[in-house]
């Protein structure tokens, strides 16, 4: 492949690490000019570590999409934790305090995020909640002799750094500066690696990120761990800088001031928080010194807070961000390109560089095999003992009138849900119980009936979350490469975004395509997972006439190397493509066979037309 | 080992506690369940209830026309607020909605300081409810005896507003699905604004009838709003029945653990919290499969 | 406790610096009368001399203005601002009080006040901020023990002065004293030993005791110094109910307390607890059956928990403005507070006046705003009694307590009030002497002079 061609699918960026280099050059200047606008050092120094807390956080709910509530619980732990150590001489290291503290922290965060990352929405925002107030119950009670209860711990010695004093001032703010600088470089790989492509996807829809293949709970977990790390160095930190661990540390108001600060901020920007943390206790502390306004500050801090939420939508730098990058619509070019797509044959497909492996528990097995499938919603049989075979490299149909129960079969087929009886075999090999994710890897992918597409990522973006499921596995934290930055995988996007027709579009965001490309996407996608056996549920669906013909030669192109299923409506389209065609009416298998025998079975007709001669008017 | 009278005490006191916190909660659920914006301001709007009766109750002498008045207050402060702010946050993610009901309990808050100081008020039982009440062994204050019959009263009459009437029909079904409910052309909005009235008056007809027995100050909301979190879950979200049953559950958790040790009472609660959202998230009364 | 920060090596520059000072203590007499030498022979220390140098000079004051102590701490705002206006503008009351004119030594005073949310954390950075961006020479304000304990910490460690204002726990001049730091409020222990022979005194010894403890340090200081207190008089602890703090529902502990059999509620809650309590004590009953005292009253209560159910109840305060009978500064105090601010002032009011007046006078008997020096003249003030709002008072010197006398109180009948705020009678105002612990009692061990 040549460089060009693997330049399509390539993430654009403009200047290679430009926010680094801006961020280093406000973090030197800081200290010298804002002093002069009422930015004490003091000042600056908690809002760093009010940064650096809000990195993690933002990386849990700006990538992820993880509202946390209970970041304080791992700010306090790391805090008090290495306070403990300092305070009484148990290690002399400011920095080996810092680091078992941090360590501490990432622990209680495995342990926290192991229970809350099962439950999504507002049910992990409560369970994080609960946990963070319970640790401050812990800090202030039972463990008050450790942690000096509602006192904090007073008395953290002043670091040295070599022959430093990091005292109040320039040392102490460069020590946080440092350390703010490193995590957010750090923070910014982790965004940007192919692990944070695939937490971004979470955000925007998480099946489908299962379907394809990524252990999501995993993924969670290790974001809601990282974040936790983020929060111990930060409590870590604050103990020593101010040589006081306080109680506060722990609190609801601790966890949701991360919050606050990081909506103002932007979500998802990284900075967001810090900016947030700023333009708060900026206005905190300079408030309250213009003569009369005293215990007012708050209710004007207030006020201010209302009009900032309700009129930026997307926070403080999300605005300025989104301002910047304004893209000119690109909308209107797309139909000819429509035109072009279905009116040539599409030049046949290079082969995808990854596959699935081929795997076959039984010599003879089938591809896909249901045996007496069967899902029951209560009384609702949707599918009732179902069974057939689809051969190896074959297109089989599976066809039946709405409500027939085609689309609960598909999520079966997958282990999308599990059956109330029955089994689902794919190359012999037993896949019900085992999960969607699982299934994936296995190499059996499926394209939706309705979209399931990452709005806001680009389509390459898209595809390539689908392709590092197969060169990556269930899960891996690689965090520190760039997300496009594994060759095969860039490869198999390449090959995906040209199979589908899409290569033109790869710098798109999702959000901006017409409905035909967005279908097509949705099959570029389960396949640049790799499958050997793909279910496509009705591909054709809103389609026009034009594209439907293109996209059959599509289906029909990548039938040549894979074993296809597919559910439609369009005879027409059946009729010509499939080699065996399985009928259901009600949930249940009315006729089996070939397109002809199909075509000429009497109770096919019936169930479809509701009879020929019967119902009508006289 | 505490003693069984003394067990049994607070299991009744719990039971006064727990239609409090049911009341409070309700408010909070249906809110939830109807519009998705769970409601920070909640606490406030409870404090707001009971400076609203201390104001009434103060200058007229009377509890009972406190509470009219301060009703139709509650529930033109919810008709205000959520036209001027909620009302452009339905299609906003959760969180900003999360975060403007939070800033608008800091207004509140601070507000009443400005206005009222930060010492706390004080609200007179009323006369036809002071003293105590003998229950066998049990001494209790006939106030609080008053207030589960009160609060039973107002619970049933928000449950016939809900399930026997056709706006309460629109608005369990709006808790299903809002957006069918709009598809099928009823004047979604309106409902909202009716929920989250409704809602409102909840929070602050508890804190005007609880202000006779705490001390009325700008930050006494502040752990009734964590307490009625727990008590949604416990109940599930967006159900009325479960934030009744709920919420004297909740109480009872409190009472009774601190016949032991008045230390863990509140934190019981959040343990009870974790090992639901853990184990049953949708709670008792939730649907499950909408988590 | 004593933190050290610097290597070995200096510790024993610091031991010569301290028999320096103690001769320069011996000799200050004879020295202040020399203007400018104290300056000329000292090392530059926390903010001195660059926040003595100019024509003014800066104190910092954090108190709590929102959150649930902001009653108490916009009343602490008030005594502050009106010593430091007092102060600067010169006149009777100040040359009452003994100081020189206008000023204290002739710089004016400027100041700032932070709220501090009722948050030690928040007081620790406004602080911190004050001494390093405006060069505080001292640093004062708090409403809460932990939050004194902080900025005592702070004060050490920066060498600032911290005149220590509302904070009652034991340890404040215990195990977190420091040389840096001087707390004007009696200790939970001289409380104690105050209250409990009024208290046998009314209702005889062989008590059965019930106490309402709040779930933190100050509250267990509490419980421990009076259930100390009264052992020897055959006081027992028939029930002790912790709560946390912010409890808004007492209900379940006051049910234990009414079954307990006791004779006397000792109600420790304070600020927003102690009314909701005191309430909810009268709601169901325990008033009728046991006599209630309140060890440390809360600035507002009475007005706070209303309907007269502090009738009868017995309890201490720093200060209460019907002192001003007894002492000519305390009547200028209230009269001064009440004509600018439209009510008397209370005991968070008082601390803030108090302890500012009494730095001001250190200040000026050291001839000197030099840190150490500030501190030796306090420490030695035993030989030399500060005339105050409260009489003659001194620190003492091994761990920086203001040796003063506790006012006894107890509620007044609704019928005997002479004015709105008239709620409390005076039994006895208790000299502060006999009431001190032992000075090591506490595990106190003051820091470094420098």
């Amino acid at each position: 492949m040549s460089a060009e061609r693997v330049g399509l699918a390539r993430e654009r960026r403009p200047i290679p690490f430009l926010p680094e280099a801006v961020l280093a050059v406000v973090l030197i200047a800081a200290p010298f000019a804002l002093p002069h606008v009422g930015f004490s050092f003091d000042l600056m120094e908690r809002i760093l570590n009010w940064g650096l807390l809000g990195l993690g956080f933002d990386l849990l709910f700006g990538a992820a999409g993880l509202l946390s509530f209970g970041q304080a619980a791992f700010y306090g732990t790391g805090g008090f934790v290495t306070a403990y150590l300092l305070i009484n001489h148990v290690i002399s290291s400011v920095w080996l305090a810092l680091l078992i503290g941090t360590f501490w922290a990432g622990v209680f965060g495995l342990v926290v995020g192991w229970l809350a990352v099962r439950r999504i929405g507002i049910y992990f925002a409560m369970i994080t909640l609960a946990f963070g107030e319970m640790s401050f119950f812990l800090e202030n009670a039972p463990l008050s002799s450790y942690t000096g209860g509602e006192n904090g711990l007073p008395g953290v010695p002043v670091p040295y750094l070599g022959p430093i004093h990091l005292v109040q001032g320039l040392p102490m703010y460069g020590l946080l500066a440092g350390f703010f600088f490193v995590g957010f470089v750090l923070a910014r790989r982790i965004l940007h690696s192919p692990f944070g492509a695939v937490l971004r996807a979470i955000r925007q829809n998480t099946a489908r990120v299962e379907m394809l293949g990524h252990s999501v709970p995993l993924y969670k977990l290790a974001v809601f761990v990282i974040a936790a790390l983020y929060s111990g160095i930060a409590g870590g930190l604050l103990g020593v800088f101010q040589s006081y661990m306080p109680p506060d540390a722990f609190t609801l108001d601790t966890s949701g001031q991360v919050v606050v600060q990081t909506v103002i901020g932007g979500v998802g920007t990284l900075i967001g928080p810090t900016v947030g943390a700023a333009v708060w206790l900026y206005l905190r502390d300079n408030l309250q010194m213009i003569p009369g306004i005293g215990a007012l500050w708050k209710l004007i801090l207030g006020l201010i807070f209302v009009a900032l939420v309700i009129g930026l939508k997307r926070g403080i730098c999300g605005e300025i961000i989104a301002l910047f990058s304004r893209r000119p619509a690109a909308v209107e070019a797309s139909g000819e390109l429509e035109g072009d797509f279905a009116a040539e044959a599409p030049p046949p497909a290079p082969e995808l560089p990854m596959r699935a492996p081929m795997v076959r528990a039984l010599p003879e097995a089938p591809a896909l095999r249901a045996i007496n499938l069967a899902k029951h919603f209560g009384g609702l049989r949707a599918v009732d003992d179902v069974s057939f075979s689809v051969r190896t490299g074959s297109i089989h149909a599976v066809i039946g009138p709405n409500g027939a129960g085609k689309s609960t079969l598909f999520k079966m087929l997958l282990d999308e849900i599990a059956p109330t009886a029955g089994e689902v075999r794919l190359f012999g090999r037993r896949i019900t119980g085992i999960g969607a994710t699982r299934a994936a890897q296995l190499g059996i992918g499926k394209s939706n009936q309705l979209n399931q597409l990452f709005l806001d990522l680009t389509v390459a973006d898209n595809i390539r979350v689908a392709a590092l499921a197969r060169r990556r596995g269930r899960f891996r934290i690689d965090v520190i490469r760039p997300a496009n930055s594994i060759a095969v995988v860039e490869r198999q996007v390449d090959v995906a975004l040209r199979t589908v027709g899409l290569e033109h579009r790869a710098d798109t965001p999702v959000h901006e395509l017409p409905y035909g490309e967005k279908r097509r996407l949705e099959i570029g996608m389960a396949l640049a997972t790799g499958p050997n056996v793909l279910l496509l549920d009705e591909p054709l669906a809103g389609m026009s006439p034009a594209e439907r013909i293109a996209t059959r030669a599509l289906i029909q192109e990548i039938g040549r190397t894979r074993t296809l299923l597919i559910v439609e409506h369009d005879m027409d389209a059946i009729f010509e493509l499939a080699e065996r065609i399985t009928v259901l009416q009600e949930g249940r298998l009315l006729a089996e066979g070939t397109p002809e025998q199909i075509q000429g079975d009497d109770a096919v007709q019936t169930a479809y037309l509701g009879g020929l001669h019967a119902h009508e008017p006289a | 080992m505490p003693s069984g009278a003394l067990l049994i005490a607070q299991a009744f006191n719990g039971l006064a506690l727990g239609t409090l916190l049911a009341l409070v909660s309700s408010g909070l659920t249906i809110i939830l369940g109807t519009l998705g914006v769970l409601n920070f301001a909640h606490g406030a709007l409870f404090m707001l209830g009971a400076y609203v009766i201390f104001v009434i109750a103060g200058q007229t002498g009377s509890f009972v026309l406190g509470l009219v008045v301060g009703g139709v207050f509650m529930l033109l402060a919810g008709v205000f607020i959520e036209r001027v702010v909620i009302r452009l946050f339905y299609a906003r993610p959760a969180e900003d909605q999360i975060l403007v009901t939070f800033g608008i309990a800091i207004v509140l808050i601070e507000a009443v300081r400005a206005i009222f100081g930060g010492a706390s008020q004080h609200v007179d039982v009323p006369s036809w409810a002071e003293g105590v009440t003998q229950l066998g062994f049990l001494i209790y204050p006939t106030y609080r005896l008053a207030l589960i019959g009160i609060i039973a009263v107002l619970l049933i009459a928000l449950y016939i507003v809900l399930y026997r009437t056709s706006v309460g029909l629109v608005v369990r079904a709006g808790i299903e699905d809002a957006r069918m409910v709009g598809i099928l052309g009823i004047n979604v909005h309106r409902a909202f604004l009716l929920v989250f009235a409704i809602g409102v008056l909840a929070a602050g007809l508890a804190g005007m009838l609880y202000a006779p027995i705490v001390s009325v100050n700008p930050d006494m909301g502040a752990d009734f709003l964590i307490e009625s979190f727990v008590v949604i879950v416990i109940g599930g979200l967006g159900s009325y029945p479960g934030a009744v049953v709920g919420g004297i559950i909740a109480g009872e958790i409190i009472s009774i653990t601190s016949a032991f040790n008045s230390a863990y009472s509140q934190v019981m609660l959040y343990a009870v919290m974790a090992l639901l959202l853990v184990l049953r998230p949708q709670g008792l009364f939730g649907a499950e499969g909408r988590v | 406790m004593q933190v050290s920060d610097r290597p070995d090596g200096v510790s024993r520059r610091n031991a010569l610096r301290l028999g320096l000072g103690t001769v320069g203590a011996l000799a200050l007499p004879g020295l202040a009368s020399v203007p400018g030498l104290a300056a000329e022979t000292h090392a530059p220390v926390g903010t001195w001399p660059a926040g003595a140098q100019g024509d003014s000079v800066f104190i910092g004051i954090t108190t709590p203005l929102t959150g649930p102590y902001s009653a108490d701490g916009k009343d602490h705002q008030l005594g502050y601002e009106l010593a430091i206006a007092e102060i600067n503008a010169g006149g009777g009351t100040v040359a009452k009080w003994g100081l020189k004119g206008k000023g204290v030594l002739g710089k004016q005073i400027r100041y700032a006040i932070t709220d501090t949310e009722t948050k030690p954390n928040v007081a620790v950075q406004a602080q911190t901020r004050f001494i390093s961006q405006n060069k505080a020479i001292m640093i004062s304000g708090c409403v809460a023990s932990s939050t004194a304990v902080a900025l005592e910490e702070l004060a050490q460690r920066e060498k600032v002065l911290n005149m220590v204002g509302a904070s009652g726990s034991n340890a404040t001049t215990g195990q977190d004293c420091q040389r840096y730091a001087f707390r004007s409020q009696p200790s939970a222990y001289m409380v104690s030993k105050a209250l409990v022979p009024v208290l046998v005194k009314q209702m005889g010894k062989a008590l059965k005791v019930a106490y309402l403890t709040p779930d933190y340090t100050y509250g267990h200081s509490l419980f421990d110094s009076i259930s100390g207190a009264g052992k020897a008089d055959g006081w027992t602890v028939v029930s002790n109910q912790v709560v946390p703090l912010g409890t808004s529902d007492f209900s379940s502990a006051l049910l234990n307390i009414a079954n307990s059999g006791a004779q006397l509620f000792v109600n420790i809650a304070f600020g927003a607890d102690a009314v909701a309590s005191t309430k909810q004590a009268g709601q169901f009953g325990v008033l009728k059956k046991m006599k209630m005292t309140a060890p440390n009253i809360s600035a507002f209560q009475a007005k706070e928990v209303g309907g007269g159910l502090m009738e009868g109840v017995y309890g201490t305060m720093d200060f209460w403005w019907t002192l001003e009978d007894k002492y000519p500064l305390a009547k200028d105090f209230v009269q001064a507070f009440h004509k600018k601010n439209n009510y008397y002032p209370r005991w968070d009011a008082h601390i803030g006046y108090a302890q500012t007046y009494v730095w001001a006078l250190a200040v000026e008997r050291a001839n000197s705003f030099y840190p150490p020096d500030v501190i030796k003249a306090l420490e030695a003030s035993k030989s030399n009694p500060f005339d105050s709002t409260l009489g003659k008072v001194w620190y003492r010197a091994e761990d920086h307590q203001l040796v003063r006398p506790v006012p006894v109180l107890v509620g007044k009948v609704a019928s005997a009030m002479k004015n709105p705020e008239d709620f409390y009678e005076l039994v006895e105002v208790v000299p502060g002497e006999p009431l001190l612990p032992p000075p090591d009692m506490f595990g106190c061990h003051l820091g470094a002079y420098t």
